[in-house]
């Protein structure tokens, strides 16, 4: 285990990751749309052809059905494939390789077979990229059981986390939200390791808790941070992601704080808050002081005008009115 | 009909010998049906499909990879899978090849025979098939794997996907369609333009070959020609295999839709039929040599029943195994 840990962005953690697994064993390969000598159309996978070549860096054709059934593929024959789809918005294109091929594949043919495939699928809105190339659309997988679902929200665990899923024997929906690629952090060096399913802490609180995912944990903390000064004390919990999901540690904090807050980028309807939020009714209710409340997009398309897009997103002041809202109740 | 000088009296009877063992084993699974032992409306009789399932296993290799369809039940005999697994899958129990899971006609597999399982959705198959052959391309190794497909799944976006990287790639598979002229009710002609495949094949830069499906003989020489073609390096091939379903699409389909046998007789679509004349016209088998490998095959039939009969139902716990790794 490394002791030293450097800044680092989170587009170069994930570059990181790839680079050490790909290092460690040859039978990690990437393939995508552009993910080779240009480095992927944010640049993520940049210098990875130079060092490891073509035939583990491969540039697919615009076949996103293949990218992900030919992943499946590779990964029940020997490989461990991690397949960059261009926007996690994608993953309707090839939804049959997700949810009836990756997902099943294991399972129904009796265990036989597993599948270390990693999807890595760049979501969120970033200015104007649109309704079909800038949602956060790991939700639509609460459904399927089978893959798992990661979701970093910090530098250092999208080089853990990331690290992790291509060492797992399952296939791992791994979103990254396009916002945070720029975004810096402290990183550990060399082997570092975050465990999928474990929830992080990311600042502890007593009177409110706030589960965030993505790029909403930085605007969970912000809101964190203000309300402080409020003298009001916000617990911060990453999930990590959705499958695995770490209930114990969601529970501990609601049975500490009485008070639950959801914050995330997709869509209120069947997010990623609206099974959790079922777990904890269903296991929690009475630790409840006030009812749930959920900071989530509207539940209409993303819009392409990036004026409009701004009135869609949540933000950091939703999170503080919904802690509000909470503390009143 | 002509034979082939490549094939040997030895590897004419084998190839004949899988056939009716393929076909023994569906007609005692029939029984099991008739019995009511198996559910039939799932199953997709393979009769009429044994030249095929047959011809093209036959040049490959344990290691060498197969995704089946939804009428390979023979594919996967002919491919090694032991006939008391294939049962034990219909009979839902756990003398099958996924122990009780109920993998019926579509999920078999076999990791160890490079049985590699089905996609319920057809189509699906193809980019998984071009997975395989890239990860053995990847791997060094000289397998190769054959995708088998109906002439309904090659309308599928997916064969485009696939056959194209496959091309690109130069991986080691052999698209195998088995055009039977109908997908459950819809004809070839009202559902594929130019009423074939094979032409296909010219838009991704490979061989594109015709062949007579229910010639065992003229699809094994096609298939081992592809198979040593994927193997030294050159590419996929596409080979379309012309052939009649002797049942319907599935187990009780009332076949509306067509006369039956298109226009031959019976025995003219039958491939077993076929290579039983070219045996005895052409190798000089007699009756009872033929009578002899029937009985042989129904005996180890009759072995395979007995033993899948007997196994247990799996117990509840078998739902909530296997889900993960």
């Amino acid at each position: 285990m490394s002791e030293s840990t450097r800044e680092l962005t989170f587009s170069e953690a994930i570059r990181e990751a790839l680079a050490e697994e790909m290092e460690r064993d040859e039978m990690v390969m990437l393939m995508g749309q552009d993910v080779g000598a240009f480095g992927g159309v944010f640049g993520v996978t940049a210098g990875l052809h130079d060092r490891f070549g073509d035939k583990r860096v491969v540039d697919t054709p615009i076949s996103e059905t293949l990218m992900v059934g030919g992943g499946v593929g590779a990964a029940i024959t020997g490989l461990r494939p991690v397949v960059e789809l261009q926007f996690a918005d994608f993953i309707g294109v090839a939804m049959d390789e997700i949810y009836l091929k990756a997902a099943k594949w294991r399972y129904m043919h009796g265990g036989l077979f597993e599948v270390p495939l990693v999807l890595r699928l760049p979501e969120g809105a970033v200015g104007g990229a649109g309704p079909e190339q800038s949602q956060c659309p790991e939700a639509m997988l609460w459904n399927v059981p089978g893959i798992y679902v990661v979701i970093p929200s910090s530098p250092a665990d999208a080089k853990g986390l990331l690290k992790s899923a291509i060492r797992d024997q399952n296939p791992v929906a791994f979103f990254e939200h396009k916002g945070l690629y720029n975004t810096r952090g402290p990183v550990p060096e060399g082997e570092h390791l975050v465990p999928l399913g474990k929830a992080d802490v990311r600042r502890e609180g007593s009177d409110v808790t706030v589960i965030a995912w993505s790029n909403f944990v930085g605007h969970a903390l912000s809101a964190a941070e203000r309300l402080a000064s409020e003298g009001v004390s916000v617990e911060v919990v990453d999930p990590r992601g959705l499958r695995p999901l770490d209930t114990e540690t969601i529970l501990a904090s609601v049975a500490k704080t009485g008070r639950l807050v959801f914050a995330h980028e997709a869509p209120r309807t069947g997010g990623p808050a609206s099974e959790v939020a079922a777990i904890v009714a269903e296991q929690a209710l009475a630790d409840l002081a006030a009812p749930i409340e959920r900071v989530a997009a509207p539940d209409v398309p993303l819009p392409q005008s990036s004026h409009l897009e701004r009135v869609y997103l949540p933000g950091v002041d939703d999170v503080i009115a919904a802690v509000r809202r909470t503390l009143q109740a | 009909m002509t034979v082939s000088a490549a094939v040997s009296e030895e590897l004419a009877l084998a190839l004949y010998g899988q056939m009716v063992r393929i076909q023994a084993w569906e007609q005692r699974l029939m029984r099991m049906m008739g019995e009511g032992q198996v559910a039939p409306g799932f199953y997709h009789p393979g009769r009429g499909h044994e030249a095929v399932a047959a011809g093209a296993c036959e040049p490959l290799r344990e290691a060498d990879y197969i995704m089946y369809d939804h009428r390979g039940c023979g594919q996967q005999l002919a491919k090694g899978l032991p006939l008391s697994q294939a049962f034990g899958d219909l009979l839902e129990n756990v003398a099958g090849s996924t122990r009780g899971l109920g993998a019926g006609i579509v999920h078999m597999a076999s990791p160890k025979l490079g049985i590699l399982g089905q996609s319920g959705t057809l189509g699906g198959a193809f980019p998984i098939a071009a997975g395989a052959a890239f990860s053995a391309h990847y791997r060094g190794s000289d397998q190769v794997c054959i995708c088998f497909f109906g002439e309904g799944a090659s309308n599928r976006g997916t064969f485009h996907e696939a056959a194209n990287f496959a091309s690109v790639w130069k991986l080691p598979v052999i698209w195998l369609c088995e055009n039977n002229g109908w997908a459950i009710s819809t004809s070839v002609e009202r559902s594929t333009a130019t009423g074939g495949v094979s032409q296909r094949a010219a838009a991704y830069g490979m061989p594109g070959e015709v062949v007579d499906g229910r010639d065992v003989f003229a699809v094994h020489g096609v298939v081992a020609a592809a198979v040593e073609r994927a193997r030294r390096g050159e590419g996929p091939t596409l080979i379309e295999a012309r052939l009649q379903r002797l049942r319907g699409h599935f187990m009780g389909d009332p076949e509306p839709y067509r006369a039956k046998f298109e226009g031959a007789t019976r025995d003219e679509n039958d491939p077993i039929v076929r290579c039983a004349a070219l045996l005895q016209a052409e190798y000089g088998c007699g009756e009872e040599q033929l009578a002899r490998i029937q009985s042989v095959a129904e005996a180890e039939v009759e072995d395979a029943a007995k033993v899948a009969l007997a196994a247990a139902l799996p117990g509840p716990e078998r739902l909530m195994e296997g889900l993960y790794a």
